[in-house]
């Protein structure tokens, strides 16, 4: 389980490894950002520097969004994806 | 298919790497022959693997990659009439997206696709962007003044990296997991999307185009359509300017 923040926790989130099928669960606060949660995951899986996306089922979600304006709720599966831009 | 307005229709085609070499090969065989190429880099050793049009004898002799793409489009066709451009986007004149009917990015780097993404919306321009890692490719189409651009899908992991090109053969080299180079299956996929959407945009059909981006997953066997919602914030639709150029409409048949 991985954390970003060491405050209060209200939300506990999956998040899924596209790349490799693992997946962690981290607890989060609603005011904890899209880019964060990217930025974390990517962090703990030590991925390569490059461009990801964190989706909710077939929709992309909002870097700047915070959990809370994207609609995130406990329990729900999000999934870290490269956003592919080679040529 | 409106294949006379596909004939007439102006393209710019914005890099002439891997999915470059694709794109044009499709281009030419649906019958599109007025092609602006534009791109800085010239063929090497590396390319040859993925890139149909590039020979050895093209990278010993450090030929340009727009201009060896525009040679062997005459040679598919001779009807077609490719003009290539040596150099950046960026140092192009910003009327070039409006002088072209549809714009293509197949780029290495996000900087250049933020540039041709913004200018095309500006000029009213449909944009369709491609990109590749490995086994995984993406197109997205974004049509002004309608839904999201491609900058909307973007975040903090975008801007960290904008600068640097996603290239097998250049510097700055990014790989995902599995280690994987360009790969020309999944090339092939994302450039049928790119143009596929180009001949329903010319021939009259908006309205069968892709909404969002569509993604695809070579490893996982998978092919969706993912929505990428406006953003508010995003700068292009924030700007004042936002679209002055008038969308240009084809007619359906």
């Amino acid at each position: 389980m991985s954390s970003i923040s060491g405050g209060f926790l209200p939300v506990r989130i999956k998040v899924k490894n596209a790349e490799t099928g693992a997946s962690v669960e981290m607890e989060l606060e609603t005011e904890n950002t899209i880019d964060e949660v990217i930025e974390s995951a990517a962090t703990f899986w030590s991925k390569d520097m490059g461009a990801y996306v964190l989706r909710k089922g077939k929709k992309v979600l909002r870097g700047g969004n915070s959990l809370k304006d994207a609609g995130i709720r406990a329990d729900d599966v999000l999934e870290l994806i490269p956003d592919p831009e080679g040529g | 298919m409106d294949l006379d307005s596909v004939s007439d229709a102006k393209v710019l085609m914005i890099g002439a790497g891997a999915l470059g070499n694709e794109v044009a090969k499709d281009l030419v065989l649906s019958g599109f022959r007025k092609v602006t190429i534009v791109d800085m880099d010239h063929v090497v050793g590396s390319n040859l693997n993925r890139c149909l049009f590039f020979t050895p004898d093209d990278a010993r002799k450090k030929r340009t990659k727009a201009e060896v793409l525009a040679t062997g489009m005459r040679r598919l066709s001779t009807t077609a009439g490719p003009n290539s451009i040596v150099g950046r986007i960026q140092d192009q004149s910003d009327r070039i997206f409006s002088e072209h009917d549809v714009v293509f990015g197949c780029l290495d780097n996000i900087e250049a696709r933020i540039h041709a993404n913004s200018h095309s919306y500006a000029a009213g321009r449909t944009y369709i962007d491609g990109g590749m890692e490995g086994m995984l490719g993406r197109a997205m189409v974004s049509r002004p003044p309608d839904g999201a651009c491609l900058q909307c899908g973007m975040n903090r992991s975008h801007a960290k990296v904008a600068s640097m090109r996603f290239s097998c053969t250049g510097r700055d080299v990014v790989f995902h997991e599995p280690k994987l180079a360009a790969e020309i299956t999944t090339t092939s996929v994302i450039s049928a999307v790119m143009v596929r959407e180009a001949l329903k945009l010319i021939s009259g059909h908006p309205e069968m185009m892709l909404k969002n981006a569509f993604y695809y997953d070579g490893q996982r066997n998978i092919s969706e359509e993912m929505e990428i919602p406006l953003d508010p914030e995003c700068p292009i639709h924030m700007s004042p300017r936002g679209t002055t150029g008038k969308r240009k409409r084809f007619k359906s048949t």
